[in-house]
């Protein structure tokens, strides 16, 4: 096809590519560079200077970065055990339930994140319908918003359903005849769990935590919503030097730092997850 | 061992139920409170479907979806003709690379795009409004739309193409009766997930619309700013009842054996 190609089809090709490439370039990569730079720039002076950045290095906003590095990772992994038998049973054990449960699954998913964050606000607020039930009990008042658990919940709501699709897809490919096999072998099922359908599921789970990861470490809307003013995440501090402050030099130092971190984690839990897969692997074929 | 599948065989439905009702017990909540006639909330008064009405007839409401839409549309449009061209152009050998540059748009944290995109914005005079929004959604879609068009256009069969100019076809004419119909269901694909990325998206849509412009998802978190307002549990459940049926729409169109998603 391409070299039959003439003159005037070759420059047609080529500016066919060019909108896609230019947007990408002026939308994504500009940006990204500028926010580098300008956390070079001080903010009273205007000269370049490494001030911005030593800032950063200090104990409160490396906390920061920490309290939303332990609750991504964590909204991860709870979503991962919490996930992993729902997306189990919906790939390989629903039956005739199959396409109900999948589509209730899918809603969610397919939702406004700030109709699932509205819908929690009923559950939690002080008079809301968990303390309700707890006072029907006899029972004092336990949940509340404007808590560090309510947006630990809520996390864990929101991006539950990012990883069951995730699981669920690697899921529906594996070829239940692998566990018959295995049992047949003598494998008990702990390990026919451990050493077939855990490795073979892994390419899903690395997707997963990769899609609950990235957004939850930098979400805006659910710590602003239910998570008071006690508690400061990367998403809130972000927003607040770009609107609040208006601080563009320490904004962008602190983007800048925190977009390396999450690239630092990620590729961490990537490359450990390949380390064990690579391991199962080769205990399955001694 | 046949006591350990049959212990699995009740558990793990028994999770199942679990955890669809910590998915849905909320959502029911929330539907069923957008019916109380009481507006501030947490006691059942009465039934009412007033809030439906005051939703229909909010100008700020219907203000707030006509700019989602058209944003939402429009950045679908570009978006997909933008992957779609630079599909059909790109020499394969140079596609099979650049298509993984795009991953990026998906990969970046969307606060940290938010406010780079706002550095530049600022940095260039260029006011915000409806057209930086589309000008971003767009960005986003690409993400989404050149993986997916890119991994059909790659499962077409070569020998179509190279029959169709055997024939006496010209390039041009190859492309729009042989390429363009096979990748129709990629695209209608694409399209609508660049919609619906597009009409939920709220954190780039908050740093770049500016002060005037206001979308659907920006109107509900300004109004959930203050408290619980019945209105927006009206609006819920109306969007919830909406993506329900955009789903069904899409998995009939997967049956008929027309999706490019797995």
């Amino acid at each position: 096809m391409e070299q039959l190609g003439n003159q005037w089809e070759r420059d047609f090709c080529f500016f066919a590519s060019l909108p896609a490439l230019l947007w990408q370039v002026f939308f994504l990569v500009v940006p990204l560079a500028m926010t580098v730079y300008f956390g070079f720039v001080s903010e009273q002076t205007g000269a370049l200077t490494f001030e911005n950045y030593r800032a950063v290095f200090d104990g409160a906003h490396f906390c920061i970065i920490a309290r939303s590095v332990i609750t991504a990772l964590l909204t991860g992994l709870v979503s991962l055990v919490v996930a992993y038998p729902v997306a189990y049973f919906l790939a390989l054990r629903a039956g005739r339930w199959k396409g109900l449960l999948l589509f209730l699954a899918m809603v969610p998913f397919w939702t406004n994140f700030l109709v699932q964050i509205y819908a929690w606000f009923f559950m939690l607020e002080r008079k809301g319908v968990i303390n309700s039930l707890l006072g029907i009990l006899g029972l004092p008042p336990l949940v509340t918003t404007n808590s560090i658990g309510a947006v630990f919940l809520v996390m864990v709501y929101c991006y539950l359903p990012f990883m069951l699709m995730s699981l669920y897809i690697a899921l529906e490919r594996f070829d239940e005849r692998l566990l018959e096999a295995s049992s047949d072998l003598g494998a008990t099922p702990w390990q026919t769990f451990l050493r077939v359908t855990l490795p073979l599921s892994m390419p899903g789970i690395r997707t997963g935590l990769l899609l609950v990861l990235i957004p939850a470490f930098g979400e805006y809307a659910i710590p602003a919503l239910l998570g008071g003013s006690h508690y400061m995440f990367v998403g809130s501090l972000i927003s607040y030097y770009a609107l609040v402050a208006r601080d563009v030099g320490m904004g962008a130092a602190f983007t800048g730092i925190s977009g390396v971190v999450l690239l630092g984690v990620a590729l961490a839990i990537y490359s450990f997850l390949r380390l064990i897969f690579g391991k199962t692997r080769v205990e399955g074929e001694e | 061992m046949k006591a350990q599948w049959s212990r699995s065989a009740v558990m793990m439905p028994l999770v199942v139920v679990c955890v669809y009702l910590f998915l849905y017990t909320p959502i029911l909540v929330m539907a069923v409170f957008s019916f109380n006639s009481n507006p501030l909330g947490y006691q059942w008064q009465g039934f009412t479907t007033a809030w439906y009405g005051e939703l229909f007839s909010s100008s700020e409401v219907w203000d707030a979806l006509k700019n989602s839409l058209v944003v939402a549309v429009a950045s679908a449009s570009i978006a997909i003709s933008m992957a779609t061209a630079l599909v059909l152009s790109l020499k394969r050998s140079i596609l099979s690379r650049a298509f993984f540059a795009f991953y990026a748009n998906l990969a970046v944290p969307e606060i940290v795009l938010a406010v780079g995109l706002l550095g530049l914005f600022f940095f260039f005079s260029i006011s915000l409004g409806i057209t930086t929004l589309i000008a971003v959604h767009t960005l986003l879609g690409l993400g989404y739309a050149i993986p997916l068009i890119y991994a059909r256009f790659e499962s077409i069969d070569r020998r179509f193409v190279e029959a169709s100019l055997d024939l006496g076809a010209t390039r041009g004419q190859t492309v729009r009766y042989v390429v363009f119909p096979l990748l129709m269901p990629a695209l209608l694909a694409s399209a609508l997930l660049v919609f619906i990325v597009s009409f939920d998206d709220f954190i780039l849509s908050f740093f770049c619309a500016g002060g005037s412009t206001q979308t659907l998802p920006m109107y509900i978190f300004s109004m959930l700013r203050a408290d619980v307002a019945p209105i927006i549990s009206a609006l819920s459940v109306v969007l919830l009842v909406s993506s329900s049926a955009v789903i069904l729409l899409f998995s009939s169109l997967q049956m008929r054996k027309l999706g490019g998603m797995s």
